[in-house]
């Protein structure tokens, strides 16, 4: 992906010398984030469940497809998303916390994922060797190409959402999900997968999803925030009345790994032609050959993650067959 | 009711095509036959889930059965690969190193057209302006817009997958794709292509439940003149069937990722 480098680049610069001001406002930018790109709100809207006002396909389903991606940083830091990865602290990691995003846990209101205690040693475990992975395990599973999974593509890259009767078809830069909107019964429990098997159905504007088959590897972070194998997520995508916005609200089930149920909410907003592509959310090219404005994702492939990674981690090299079959 | 008349046209090509059947038998089939999905706009309505029956992974070619592939007569319409002199060396090298150089073997992107002859099963999800084809196998999702854009302006675009720009040519769909890059197989075999590849597929039900696939391959870096696969697409109608994700890639490394099964 040197294409997407020299764009980032390219971005970067001309944000730079497309603003005068930005030295003038440098006292202001200590807040800013660290990590150029990476959307920095410090609020997450309130939307609630109800009934759907805006436009609906010819089947009946509130119409939400199109370009998305969150609004308050990536998966560097789950529970303080705006203080930078470990190791790697945002400026914004040392102002007092209530000037930084909210935890994504949103419920216990302490906002900490309430692990058992052999659990949290785990999670700590890798959180401090991710800065300098001495082992194999310490390095992140995204930074593979693995699937992102539950919940993480919701915090990575820009992704889109597409509508068929009965799928809601999510497609992210390392895996996609198929969300079959017939609540019929699971995959067989014996069958783990990284982003699980998803049955779904709406409820107003309301997506609710029962995600089943979790293999629990993917982690939901830099910080390796995890669930296990036994976990069970039920997602509510709640989109507002005119659709340019939705909070995903996911309830993580998982007496192995957690003292009690709790809940995860990731804020998200719309990406249309009204907005200048960028890199990291909206990593659209102009659809070429039409009169009007329109934009495309070309192709989701995970190639460029394949080197080091996560301040200096090596890849497992491809170097013989991985599959007989 | 240009729709009433093309079934009409069709019905009657296939009667003819069924000379010799008992022509009660015949307008049977022919009713069957036309009676495809279809979406709002009138156009075909791929959507679902479908494989191939045939051996066209193993080897596009005319072969024998042999240690890793079952026999088969070939798909290939002029029965082999028109390959240039100079890329001979390149066909028998990847022939004797199948074992371990087929990138299939590393679950990479099988990419096109192997991807839809791959005995795997792929989804088909269509909406009037593009068509989504999700591959169980690694991690390959291709879109077609039918749209009426084109390929990418800029020269030189290489992708896993190619550049797909699908139109109606009255009920088949014809698939241009190109801007490749030189990585992928055509099949277990080593039969190869460069980034010089550019595909026309043709996607036409055969009834409800088929779909005649074809692509004509153009390279002139590797082969002397274009060459055509066809093969039968299957709807898989198991009961309960459904993709199940296989990006078995990570297999290589979900190890280090324990199962945390007890929390352990």
């Amino acid at each position: 992906m040197i294409a997407r480098r020299h764009l980032i680049a390219a971005l970067l610069l001309a944000g730079a010398a497309s603003n005068p001001g930005f030295a003038q406002q440098a006292p202001e930018q200590t807040a800013q984030p660290t990590a150029a790109g990476i959307r920095w709100a410090k609020e997450v809207p309130e939307i609630h469940s109800g009934a759907w006002s805006g436009p609906k396909l010819a089947d009946g389903q509130p119409d939400i497809q199109g370009f998305w991606s969150n609004t308050i940083s990536n998966h560097s830091n789950f529970t303080d998303p705006q203080a930078g990865p470990p190791g790697e602290p945002s400026g914004a990691a040392g102002l007092p916390r209530d000037q930084r995003a909210p935890s994504r846990v949103s419920d216990p209101a302490d906002g900490q994922i309430p692990y058992r205690p052999e659990a949290r040693a785990l999670q700590e475990d890798f959180a401090r060797n991710f800065p300098n992975p001495t082992e194999p395990q310490y390095v992140e599973p995204l930074a593979r190409c693995a699937p992102a999974g539950v919940p993480k593509s919701f915090m990575w890259h820009g992704w889109e959402i597409r509508q068929y009767p009965g799928y809601v078809l999510l497609l992210f830069d390392s895996g996609s999900r198929i969300i079959r909107l017939d609540d019929g019964p699971h995959l067989p429990d014996g069958i783990k997968l990284w982003n699980g098997d998803s049955r779904g159905h709406w409820e107003g504007n309301t997506l609710v999803v029962s995600v089943r088959n979790n293999n629990g590897k993917a982690l939901f972070g830099r910080y390796g925030d995890f669930m296990s194998a036994n976990a069970t997520v039920e997602e509510r995508y709640i989109f507002d009345e005119d659709g340019k916005r939705f909070n995903y609200v996911a309830t993580f089930t998982d007496p192995t790994v957690y003292t009690r149920p709790w809940t995860a909410t990731i804020p998200s907003r719309r990406y249309t032609e009204a907005d200048q592509p960028e890199g990291w959310h909206y990593d659209v090219q102009r659809v070429n050959g039409l009169d009007e404005l329109r934009y495309e994702h070309r192709e989701r492939i995970c190639v460029e993650n394949n080197g080091p990674f996560g301040g200096g981690a090596v890849g497992v090299p491809s170097d013989g067959p991985v599959i007989a079959r | 009711m240009p729709q009433a008349l093309c079934g009409t046209g069709r019905a009657l090509l296939l009667a003819a095509a069924l000379a010799g059947s008992a022509i009660a038998d015949a307008r049977a089939w022919a009713q069957v036959a036309t009676e495809v999905p279809r979406l709002a706009d009138g156009h075909p309505d791929f959507s679902g889930v479908w494989q191939t029956l045939s051996e066209a992974d193993y080897d596009l070619e005319p072969h024998a059965g042999r240690r890793d592939a079952p026999p088969s007569p070939g798909v290939i319409e002029s029965g082999a690969i028109p390959y240039r002199e100079d890329a001979l060396a390149q066909r028998k090298h990847n022939f004797e190193n199948r074992a371990q150089d087929d990138p299939r073997l590393k679950c990479w992107v099988l990419g096109v057209p192997r991807g839809v002859y791959y005995p795997a099963p792929f989804q088909i999800f269509q909406r009037e302006n593009d068509l989504t084809l999700v591959h169980q196998f690694g991690h390959q999702v291709r879109t077609i817009p039918t749209n009426g854009s084109d390929h990418p302006e800029e020269e030189g675009q290489e992708f896993w997958l190619g550049d797909s720009r699908g139109r109606w040519d009255s009920d088949t769909l014809v698939v241009d794709v190109a801007d490749f890059n030189p990585e992928t197989w055509l099949d277990r075999s080593g039969n190869f292509h460069s980034e010089a590849l550019h595909v026309v597929e043709r996607w036409k039900f055969v009834d409800r439940d088929t779909i005649a696939y074809s692509a004509t391959l153009e390279d002139p870096k590797v082969y002397t003149r274009p060459w055509t696969i066809e093969v039968l697409l299957h709807r898989r109608r198991d009961p309960g069937f459904q993709l199940i994700e296989d990006y078995c890639y990570t297999l290589e490394y979900e190890q280090f990722y324990p199962p945390h099964e007890d929390g352990q």
